[in-house]
């Protein structure tokens, strides 16, 4: 287990969520492919922070920060995709081209 | 010898937990239900909480379960029922479009990795970090300390952050006056 070997896990994380934001048509699903991206994301901060950091601590609560924030991202997300779906009755991302009315 | 077996005992540990992880972020892709998907996303988490534990990162780890496996996907599920009907299958996709996709994430997934492997640093370097360095105590004294690399401000602003998101979600999400009198 050496950092490359963290870092090219963590890049085939970010892909395979990057395949998912582009392949899904459901609102919901794009959310749940951004949240593997994140992830991501998190584990290149904490494995950064175990194998180079001069100050080892303050690079894993980095991700904690990370992680508040993702929270709140998807309580603003998810509140959104409820109200979409009751205007609209669909969560089909094709079908909401509407939304600068 | 106890040095060289617990070093290939974590290897292992980490390929199997690599190659678990790898495997239910492809599921949560390729789910037909999104509700498979949210339960395969909860498995993935708790993949990446096992590889904080190898990087000796317990708090992140204990708040990985916390709030993603046991908060973020909950929300999700809640959210999918809310929106959909039970066992009601996703939209469907069409396979050109799978394809494509699937092409441009591997060649991104290329590109970083041709730019990784001749960084040779990465090979070698051993761990910096002291074998207790994001242990409990440590992180409470750091997020909680007024010193000058004390992190008690952001702590705030966060806090502070969680309480506007809140109050805004349910502002967003709360019926009006008109959906109501329907």
């Amino acid at each position: 287990m050496t950092l490359q070997h963290c870092l090219i896990l963590a890049f085939i994380l970010f892909a395979v969520g990057m395949w998912g934001v582009l392949r899904r048509r459901h609102l919901v699903g794009m959310l749940l492919s951004i949240e593997i991206m994140l992830n991501a994301a998190n584990i290149n901060f904490i494995s950064f922070a175990y194998f180079k950091a001069q100050d080892a601590t303050a690079g894993a609560v980095f991700s904690i920060f990370v992680i508040a924030v993702t929270a709140c991202e998807m309580a603003v997300a998810l509140a959104i995709v409820v109200t979409m779906y009751r205007r609209h009755h669909s969560l089909d991302v094709n079908q909401l081209r509407d939304l600068h009315e | 010898m106890s040095l060289i077996s617990n070093a290939l005992m974590s290897d292992i540990i980490f390929y199997v937990v690599a190659f678990a992880m790898v495997a239910t972020a492809v599921a949560v892709v390729l789910a037909k239900n999104l509700l498979q998907s949210a339960v395969f996303l909860i498995f993935s988490f708790i993949g990446t909480a096992v590889l904080y534990l190898l990087l000796h990162a317990e708090f992140n780890a204990m708040a990985q379960i916390m709030v993603y496996a046991g908060g973020v996907v909950i929300f999700v599920i809640f959210t999918i029922l809310l929106t959909s009907h039970l066992g009601e299958s996703t939209l469907y996709v069409k396979l050109p479009r799978t394809f494509i996709a699937l092409v441009i994430s591997a060649a991104l997934l290329a590109m970083l990795v041709h730019f990784i492997l001749p960084a040779q640093e990465l090979v070698t370097s051993t761990p910096t970090a002291g074998a207790s360095y994001a242990s409990l105590s440590a992180f409470a004294f750091r997020l909680l300390s007024t010193d000058a690399d004390g992190l008690v401000i952001p702590f705030e602003i966060v806090s502070i952050l969680l309480l506007v998101t809140l109050v805004c979600a349910i502002t967003i999400a709360r019926k009006t006056k008109e959906e109501e009198d329907k």
